[in-house]
């Protein structure tokens, strides 16, 4: 055991469904194969629809898959066992409403064996860690998204897991939340362990995931490092600060003189919405 | 945890996650307040003491009529929340897991399907088990106090009339006989049995069903045919035996196999006359109500163990 046994493997995995009572099968997944190695941030992306959260639910043995096999360190995803080392935060999570936040925490420590002092020490520490201290007693019914959306990934973490599988971590949370949670998946990727998630943010993606695949009507058209794949090799970029129009022409010039290089495009380089939105957030705060 | 799991035998995790799942849908029907109905129940057993005024009996036969009126009113009701209870309640459970998504987290962590299933049912039967004790004993309160009242009364009378010893102590044996006697709460037990019967059998029709509705209306049909169900058999098998008697007791056998025979439980009437429910006939209930509360169980699991989400 140990490094060499990948915290995910999928192999060849083809997922059919039976569309209403017509016989018409949709193939929801179509012979995907993704291997993740401990410590590896991996980000599925792809459009609505194209079988993201199919793949992980197979993966958690959620959906029998029609061929192919899924395994969690090395143990098949349809047996229980399987699922001792795995924390799932599923899509638009719901938890029940009836319970508060430190009781749905300890609910699903209980599910996992833990009991006692050392639950409730690992309860306050992932309060903390998702900044619900405050809500702890209060119902999740009355819990906004992103607080569900927390409290889900507080619940995926429990048992303190090897392997965290996140459909959508952020979605429906705003950009401050959002980072926070972002923040979070790098925090774990430092304690080393192993996340396999997917989003349609695809900036996020790029920011904490080292390896990402892409997947396109159940099919998966493109895999590898992120470096790889998104390096444009045969280009520079230079961004110059109050650089005036002298400058910018005489390396024009420069650049016409080499006869080799062109350039590609000048101009200002624009902020991202993203950053736009936090940055007139903290000015207002 | 894994060292954890390693520590504890395989069993004891099972036990134990059955019964925090129970605990958990005992708190969920809880919080739902169906604890409710118990204040109407507490109408209906005091009320009881006066559905039935005794004003045409002659004095020594006073009361009689209404400790039998308390118990049937009793039962009844005991028998009506019960039922519904453990239908509705888990026809509830499974289906608003699986639309809410909730079910998802749960099965993601390392819990059996049957440690689910029996969870839920477990729970049930605890809430059930619960409502019956608290109306078991505003029942016998009742029940008690009133006895009390009528023995008071007609002994007054015999010895007015100056009834000889024994004639006044057989007359108080049948009092007491009509009030709150160990047999009655076998009677209660006995409506507990059967309401566990119908718990699992809504387990079972849920697992396949996709909405509360159904699964409620199936497992209210399915309980009045279990009254019917021998009737039925008995009226078959007397066609059958004209025709080919063997195919005909093959039948009714996979019948009772699969159908619960509810007349079983009338024992409950019988009690509230105020006769006697033999240990043998109460063993019988279990074992009956045992086994079908398995065999749901297992069916469920069979359906469920395959179901995707
Ligand atoms: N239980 C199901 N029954 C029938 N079809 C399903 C089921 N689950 C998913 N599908 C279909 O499988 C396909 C893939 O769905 P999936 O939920 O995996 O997509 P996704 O990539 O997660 O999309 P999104 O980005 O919208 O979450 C869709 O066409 C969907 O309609
Ligand atoms: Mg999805």
């Amino acid at each position: 055991m140990g490094e060499t046994t990948p915290a995910v493997e999928i192999r060849n995995l083809v997922k059919d469904f039976r569309t209403s009572f017509r016989k018409k099968l949709l193939r929801a997944v179509d012979d995907v194969s993704i291997t993740i190695m401990p410590g590896e941030v991996y980000g599925l992306i792809g459009p609505n629809g194209s079988g993201k959260s199919t793949t992980m639910k197979a993966l958690l043995g959620l959906v029998a898959p029609t061929s192919g096999q899924c395994a969690i360190f090395g143990k098949d995803s349809l047996k229980v066992d399987s699922r001792n080392d795995v924390g799932f935060l599923p899509e638009n999570p719901y938890f029940y409403k009836h319970l508060s936040g430190n009781e749905t925490l300890r609910f699903y420590g209980k599910l996992c064996g833990l009991g006692g002092s050392a639950l409730q020490e690992r309860v306050e520490e992932l309060l903390e860690m998702v900044d619900l201290t405050g809500a702890r007693d209060r119902r999740v019914g009355g819990y906004s998204k992103g607080m569900l959306q927390r409290i889900g990934l507080a619940q995926a973490l429990i048992q303190k897991p090897r392997l965290v599988i996140l459909d959508e971590p952020t979605a429906g949370v705003d950009p401050v939340g959002s980072r926070q949670i972002r923040d979070l998946i790098l925090k774990l990727s430092e304690q080393g362990i192993t996340v396999f998630l997917c989003s349609h943010l695809l900036e996020q993606v790029q920011e904490v995931c080292n390896q990402v695949g892409i997947i396109f009507q159940g099919r998966m058209v493109k895999e590898g490092r992120l470096e790889d794949l998104i390096a444009i090799e045969d280009q520079t970029e230079i961004v110059l600060q109050d650089a005036d129009e002298r400058l910018i022409e005489g390396i024009h010039g420069m650049v016409e003189r080499d006869g080799r290089a062109s350039v590609v495009r000048t101009g200002k380089p624009r902020t991202t919405l993203e950053r736009l939105f936090l940055r007139e957030i903290s000015e207002e705060e | 945890m894994m060292d954890h799991s390693d520590t504890m035998s395989v069993k004891d995790s099972h036990v134990r996650r059955v019964l925090v799942i129970a605990t958990h849908a005992f708190t969920q029907l809880v919080r739902m307040k169906v604890f409710y109905f118990l204040a109407i129940f507490a109408v209906i057993a005091i009320g009881s003491n006066f559905f039935n005024l005794p004003q045409h009996e002659g004095p020594e036969s006073a009361g009689t009529e209404v400790l039998r009126s308390i118990k049937s009113w009793s039962l009844g009701a005991m028998t009506l929340f019960s039922v519904v209870i453990s239908i509705v309640a888990t026809a509830l459970l499974l289906p608003k897991d699986v639309e809410d998504r909730t079910l998802y987290t749960i099965l993601a962590k390392p819990v059996p399907r049957i440690d689910y299933l029996a969870g839920k049912l477990l729970g049930v039967m605890m809430l059930v088990f619960v409502s019956l004790l608290l109306m078991d004993v505003l029942m016998t309160a009742v029940l008690h106090i009133r006895t009390s009242m009528v023995l008071d009364q007609r002994v007054a009378y015999a010895t007015e009339l100056g009834w000889p010893q024994e004639a006044i102590d057989s007359m108080a044996a049948e009092v007491n006989a009509m009030g709150s006697t160990w047999s009655l709460q076998g009677a209660v037990l006995a409506v507990f049995l059967r309401a566990s019967i119908m718990a699992s059998l809504a387990l079972l029709v849920s697992t396949f069903s996709t909405s509360t509705l159904f699964t409620a209306t199936v497992s209210f049909l399915i309980y009045f045919i279990g009254h019917f169900q021998a009737d039925a058999r008995d009226a078959y098998l007397h066609v059958g035996e004209v025709g080919q008697g063997l195919v005909a007791k093959l039948v009714t056998l996979l019948v009772t196999l699969v159908l619960p025979d509810f007349q079983l439980f009338n024992v409950i009437d019988a009690v509230i006359e105020g006769q006697v429910i033999p240990l043998v006939t109460m063993g019988k209930l279990v074992l009956v109500a045992l086994y079908y509360a398995l065999f749901f169980t297992i069916a469920s699991w069979f359906v469920f163990s395959d179901k995707e989400f």
